[in-house]
């Protein structure tokens, strides 16, 4: 049996005495498209957080490519290959796109402790940059700056920020949140083009364009998991039915 | 990118500093533009943290402070020549800032601002009790200037431009150091921290080596003021020279290169020019805080950058009016 890419067992977290997630446990093989559905307040972002390093958990474990990460900073982990998104858009706002693809691609380099090197003449790092915002369809403004933009460019702009670093395990927190109907396709299409070594866990609210996108779905309800499958089986499951529309 | 207006207003500012010697023609004002000088390398050093970093420190007289203290007891009391005095106090406060960022980066925000006020009160409050090794409230002394390359310190002009030269160095290493990937990265910790987290970045150790790189500044600030006043006491430790430090960054424009020059510049001004004239100079000093607040809050080499700029479009706008009715006169006519 191969190891999975994103391990977690026994999952837990509470704030004060308010569980946000509840001995959530998941197994996410090479390649798979996760999607994690939920009403809001299930601890889907919680549960991201808790794998992306931001709040250590309470209870339980978390494996990354096999390696016990539980006790890793949020930044060891992204150096082990993990790269996410945010549901409320971070970016650096007063710089231009491609300078903040290029940060991204900084953030994995030994460069970023070179107190002396012009940034500006790294040619090489630059190009990338603008590689990856081609990638994306934003090479045509990537001397704009963040503030410049459109929502929806920034959504791409994010995707673009966790692509450059060529991500193995991807967190994708509702990428199509906020997005006009074109805007969602154009997302929709860059997330479909994301080859399949890339492993890609999602939180999603739009049922159909989350359904389309996913191999298994896993739905949670008030910090724990309540089902569990296939698009087929989850679908099917009355539970599902009883979490979005409460009977 | 540069506009040919910041290169002509920096050649200007430039010809005007090496020119101040003949500029001026009283030892005062030489000596006044020597201490703007050090007070700007100190700013600059706290502006590293503040305006580029997001860390406000109100402890930052403790570099200042020590290696003065230092120097000026190597040299004088412990038989030490003057280079050796020099390099032991720049690094035994660099590493000092090693230890003070370790302890002030447990915390962010209010709790960094506690920390390192608290520390430099410490350092303040040992610097006063331990007379023995200090001197306690009637400071350290008996020190006398160096002689590099047979320069003789002792003349006013000669030690401006001596002070002028760590000045330009200064500015030149931390322009590369902002400019770098690390001072950019720096800078996206003050912005974004969690995103530099998930980006793969050390927030801490980004944060920590800035903190070193201006305690190292703050050292050599030490160094000159030692030099120049020959003499030191614990009021160099003092809340009140950290908090000078904080309002000509404020001042002068936080997050930019000159602004803290410029700041540097207004403070030392005022308190020993103005102090001079008007015997309640703090309150002239106050109301031109709440008049830079007010008028320019993000400080004052921004604003009036902001101020050039406005006004530079609104003549554009007016000479483009003109020309435009000239023409539609000219139709109708």
């Amino acid at each position: 049996m191969t190891t999975p890419v994103l391990e977690v067992s026994g999952l837990s977290r509470f704030f004060g005495g308010l569980p946000a997630v509840r001995d959530v446990s998941m197994r996410v093989p090479a390649g798979e498209r996760r999607l994690l559905l939920g009403p809001n307040g299930a601890g889907k972002t919680t549960f991201f957080n808790l794998i992306a390093g931001d709040y250590p958990p309470s209870q339980g474990e978390i494996r990354i490519f096999g390696q016990n990460v539980t006790r890793k900073s949020a930044n060891q982990r992204t150096h082990l290959g993990m790269a996410r998104t945010y549901q409320i858009i971070t970016l650096f706002p007063k710089n231009t796109l491609l300078h903040n693809v290029v940060i991204s691609l900084v953030g994995l380099r030994k460069l970023r402790f070179d107190p002396w090197s012009d940034l500006r003449r790294q040619t090489s790092l630059w190009d990338e940059a603008r590689a990856t915002l081609a990638l994306v369809g934003l090479d045509h403004l990537a001397e704009r700056t963040v503030m410049e933009t459109s929502y929806g460019e920034r959504r791409r702009l994010e995707i673009a920020m966790a692509l450059a670093q060529k991500p193995k395990l991807l967190l994708l927190d509702e990428p199509l949140a906020g997005l006009s109907a074109d805007e969602r396709q154009d997302v929709q299409r860059l997330l479909q083009s994301i080859p399949r070594d890339v492993t890609i866990v999602m939180i999603e609210h739009d049922m159909d364009v989350a359904l389309a996108f996913a191999d298994v779905i896993t739905v949670m309800q008030h910090g724990k998991v309540v089902v569990e499958g296939s698009r087929a089986d989850v679908v099917a499951d009355p539970k599902t039915r009883e979490v979005y529309l409460g009977h | 990118m540069r506009t040919p207006a910041f290169w002509l207003t920096g050649l200007i500012g430039l010809a005007a500093l090496l020119a101040l010697p003949w500029l001026v023609s009283s030892e005062y004002y030489i000596n006044i533009a020597s201490q703007i000088v050090i007070a700007a390398i100190l700013a600059l050093s706290l502006n590293l943290l503040i305006g580029f970093g997001g860390m406000i420190s109100l402890g930052h007289a403790a570099y200042l402070g020590v290696s003065a203290y230092l120097v000026i007891y190597l040299t004088a009391h412990a038989g030490f020549g003057h280079l050796a005095g020099a390099l032991i106090a720049i690094g035994a406060t660099t590493g000092l800032a090693m230890l003070f960022g370790y302890l002030a980066l447990r915390a962010s925000g209010l709790g960094f601002l506690m920390i390192t006020l608290a520390l430099g009160q410490i350092l303040w409050g040992v610097a006063y009790r331990w007379a023995s090794l200090t001197g306690g409230d009637n400071g350290l002394g008996g020190m006398k200037r160096p002689h590099p390359f047979g320069l003789d310190l002792m003349h006013p002009t000669i030690f401006y431009y001596f002070v002028l030269v760590f000045l330009g160095l200064a500015l030149w290493c931390i322009a590369r150091f902002i400019q770098s990937a690390l001072g950019q990265s720096l800078q996206g910790t003050r912005d974004q921290p969690r995103r530099m987290r998930a980006l793969g970045y050390n927030v801490w150790l980004i944060q920590w080596m800035s903190f070193v790189f201006a305690g190292f500044w703050g050292a050599v600030a030490g160094l000159l003021y030692a030099y120049y006043h020959q003499f030191v006491s614990p009021q160099a430790l003092h809340l009140t020279t950290s908090a000078e430090a904080l309002l000509m960054v404020i001042a002068g424009g936080t997050g930019t290169l000159f602004g803290p020059v410029v700041g540097a510049a207004l403070v030392v001004i005022l308190k020993n020019v103005v102090s001079a004239y008007i015997t309640r100079w703090l309150i002239l000093l106050g109301v031109i805080f709440v008049a830079i607040v007010l008028f320019m809050p993000e400080g004052l080499v921004p604003g009036l950058t902001r101020w050039v700029r406005s006004l530079r479009g609104r003549s554009l706008k007016e000479k483009k009016t003109t020309v435009v009715s000239a023409i539609t006169k000219d139709r109708v006519l």
